[in-house]
């Protein structure tokens, strides 16, 4: 089933994760960024990242939301920061469906999209991050 | 060297920041280090039955890039504040990212020296792969 309207506003995944620093050093090694700051916090596209962890990882989400894994693209990604993460802290993040709609390709196909709105926050319930992530995929 | 509040108008340029060329074995492991399980980014074959000349990198690897580009200018990771981008087109093994951007609007908010930028990856033909906008702050 390809995505549909009545999907918008749908909570879709909640989790919480630890930033470890093991993590947080593969990821900004993996990057070639040797920013002193990385002992005690984490790069600014590390939610990314971390989402993945804390929400064990896309496969189900992908067959969720109805998108095909075959030709899923990641066609945008907006952070908004209130305070970097920090090593040692667990957040909680909540996803949800923000929008949902198509597109006809050049080639004919239809295309898509699917809006994902993803809060982190601390143990005081206080916002640390937002992402917003546009996936598309090819219907088949 | 980090953008100066003092100095900063609409139409400076961000110190840009150049990547040693992706190769096959960054994809290799930027993809567990992000979480993203795609083979498309680590599988010749993979990729050629999803219909592309073979593996590309990953749209987040360039915009780690931009990540560490935007920390630079800001003078620390605290003072990025919000940061986004469109995956406009794909980057190969082989090419050779730089990150570059421009101010566009100076504000200030409460006290903070605020400043929006558009920002881009290019590769070594000039063609701009990864583009987006973002939003530092800086000290006073």
């Amino acid at each position: 089933m390809p995505p549909s309207k009545d999907m918008i506003g749908r909570v879709l995944s909640t989790g919480s994760a630890t930033v470890t620093a093991d993590h947080v050093a593969g990821f900004a090694k993996a990057l070639g960024d040797a920013n002193p700051e990385y002992r005690t916090i984490a790069p600014p596209t590390y939610p990314i990242a971390f989402m993945t962890q804390a929400m064990s990882g896309g496969m189900e989400t992908f067959l969720e939301l109805g998108l095909n894994f075959m030709t899923l693209v990641h066609g945008e990604q907006e952070f908004e920061y209130v305070r970097p993460l920090e090593i040692g802290e667990t957040l909680t993040l909540t996803g949800r469906i923000a929008d949902v709609y198509e597109k006809q390709s050049g080639s004919g196909g239809t295309l898509d999209f699917v809006v994902l709105e993803t809060e982190g926050k601390d143990a005081a319930e206080k916002p640390v991050f937002y992402s917003r992530n546009i996936l598309i995929s090819k219907r088949t | 060297m980090a953008l100066s509040a003092k100095s900063v108008a609409v139409g400076t340029e961000l110190p840009p920041l150049t990547k040693p060329a992706i190769t096959r074995e960054t994809l290799k492991e930027y993809g567990p280090a992000a979480g993203d399980p795609n083979p498309i980014h680590i599988d010749d074959e993979f990729a050629k039955n999803a219909g592309y000349p073979g593996v590309f990198a990953h749209g987040m690897l360039s915009m780690g890039y931009l990540g560490e580009f935007l920390h630079k200018a800001a003078g620390g990771v605290a003072n990025v504040r919000k940061f986004r981008a469109r995956f406009a087109k794909l980057t190969w093994p082989g090419d050779v990212v730089t990150c570059k951007g421009v101010v566009t609007a100076v504000r200030d908010e409460g006290g903070t020296r605020l400043v929006d930028c558009d920002i881009w990856s290019e590769t070594q033909n000039g063609e701009r792969k990864v583009v987006g906008t973002a939003t530092l702050a800086l000290a006073n």
